[in-house]
């Protein structure tokens, strides 16, 4: 498995993720089995698969939102074993490296926009208020939003609010970005404010794990594509092969399921 | 004058009796809330408990046994240390309950962006569900209060002098009947309904930042 792992990774740095045969489930119901994925520094893994293959699952088991039953997650050399009790601190360190934006935004609705992109920093980072407000602002300006940062995240547009959530995140320097279907509680024109700013991030080097239906998005921005069914990676590789040429047929299912909507 | 006299003299120790219950009940709620929180099935059957049993006998029951009931050694309680007592520990099962509710209220998203920020749980707890929670307790905390204003007439019973209790002996010497009950019953709507408009000018304030 290990020696695998190393071929199909070219890079010679060492991957900002490592998944290891991770398999979680819900009682009887097994949402994983034997899951392993890498992803190198710098690239942008698009993940797609029909509803309930268990993509939001992974997401969230490498940031130990949900606790997978087994496997390993390595995340810029930060290591976390499903069989061993997990420190804090290693815990702490981990969810420190991996930033993760929600459909749903999940802005604090008590505070303004400002803060909630400053007291993270606060107090995650340590920083000071001064310190946290002027890394918030120009987060805010780069995502096209310093003039909302008074209002509270309510009276901001769905798309203003992802991209709160996004500069929220990245306020914290995270060496990955995880994305849960960033654009789907979104109106697709609102949704393109949102795809646009994260095009941008991949330019600039970050390091990302999005799932989504945003087809345009796997295909055009995406440097590896992961197909997800039933509890397990199907299929990966090159978007533009994987979407022109499917190899697996529950694959081709999906991808006219989506295509010809 | 006499009358209104009798009333004056009740009229603090209603204020005090409600104050103080709120207060007990409000701090004793919070580890009943732990508790009925806990995953500890054990833990959670005891506050589960505690909470039907505080309920499930009327206040005046609770106030007697205080009263009546407890001597510990020497040490019996006052009236008025039973009567806060009573209402106290009675307010604390149905606060616990309103604030168990509210602390559900916070949508899931809010502990999980919390924890995938990394916050410590002491940072979720005082920041971002705590906040949340205090505002979505608001209607139902006021609420109670002002039937506990009322409630802690109860506490006449045992022989607290407060409103209630300092009007039917005014009734009782004067002989003047069902006049002075009027008047107690004025002092209480002019106690209450200041509290549901603070009540509600908050509860509207707080949503008018927040609002969609
Ligand atoms: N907390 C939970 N308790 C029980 N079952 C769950 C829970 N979360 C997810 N599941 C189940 O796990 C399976 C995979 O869910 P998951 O959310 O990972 O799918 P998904 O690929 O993200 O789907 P979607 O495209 O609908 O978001 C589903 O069958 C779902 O019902
Ligand atoms: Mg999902």
């Amino acid at each position: 498995m290990e020696q695998l792992m190393i071929e199909l990774n070219p890079q010679t740095t060492q991957p900002v993720v490592q998944v290891k045969n991770l398999a979680k489930a819900y009682g009887s119901n097994v949402v994983l089995r034997d899951v392993s994925l890498s992803v190198a520094e710098g690239s942008v893994t698009a993940m797609i698969g029909p509803s309930g293959a268990g993509k939001s699952t992974v997401l969230r088991c490498m940031n130990l939102l949900e606790q997978p039953d087994s496997g390993e997650i390595v995340i810029d050399g930060h290591c976390i074993n499903a069989g061993k009790k997990t420190s804090p601190k290693s815990l702490a360190a981990l969810r420190r490296s991996a930033g993760m934006v929600f459909q749903h935004f999940n802005l604090f609705p008590h505070m303004t926009v400002l803060r909630n992109v400053s007291l993270p920093q606060e107090r995650v980072l340590g920083c000071s208020r001064e310190q946290a407000n002027e890394k918030s602002m120009e987060l805010l300006k780069r995502m096209g939003l310093a003039d909302k940062a008074d209002q509270y995240p309510s009276r901001c547009s769905g798309g203003q609010q992802q991209r709160i959530a996004i500069a929220r995140a990245l306020a914290l320097g995270p060496r990955v970005m995880l994305f849960d279907e960033p654009t789907s509680a979104l109106d697709p024109e609102v949704g393109v404010e949102v795809l646009e700013v994260m095009k941008e991030l991949a330019s600039t080097g970050m390091t990302m794990v999005v799932v989504t239906h945003e087809m345009a998005f796997a295909e055009n921005v995406a440097d590896e594509l992961v197909v997800m069914a039933d509890g397990g990676i199907i299929e990966k590789g090159h978007p533009g092969q994987i979407l022109k040429d499917p190899q697996h047929e529950r694959t081709r299912r999906f991808l006219r399921a989506v295509l010809e909507r | 004058m006499e009358m209104l006299k009798a009333i004056a003299i009740g009229l603090p120790l209603t204020v005090l009796v409600t104050i103080l219950a709120l207060m007990i009940g409000t701090v004793v709620a919070l580890p009943i809330v732990a508790g009925l929180r806990s995953r500890n099935r054990l833990i959670w059957l005891m506050s589960r408990g505690l909470v039907d049993l505080l309920r499930g006998i009327p206040p005046v029951v609770w106030l007697f046994m205080l009263y009546y009931g407890i001597s510990i050694g020497a040490v019996r309680l006052s009236a008025l240390q039973a009567g806060v007592l009573g209402l106290g520990v009675v307010a604390a099962a149905y606060l616990a309950e309103i604030f168990r509710g509210a602390i559900s209220a916070v949508p899931k998203g809010q502990w999980e962006a919390s924890s995938a920020l990394g916050f410590h749980r002491a940072t979720v707890w005082t920041r971002i569900v705590g906040p949340q929670t205090a505002r979505a307790a608001i209607p139902a905390y006021t609420t109670f209060a002002i039937g506990l204003l009322k409630d802690s007439s109860i506490a006449s019973t045992i022989g607290v002098s407060e409103i209630v209790f300092m009007s039917s002996q005014y009734a009782r010497q004067s002989g003047s009947g069902i006049l002075v009950f009027f008047v107690a019953a004025g002092i209480y709507i002019l106690l209450s309904v200041p509290l549901g408009l603070l009540s509600r000018h908050l509860d509207v304030k707080m949503r008018k930042a927040v609002a969609r």
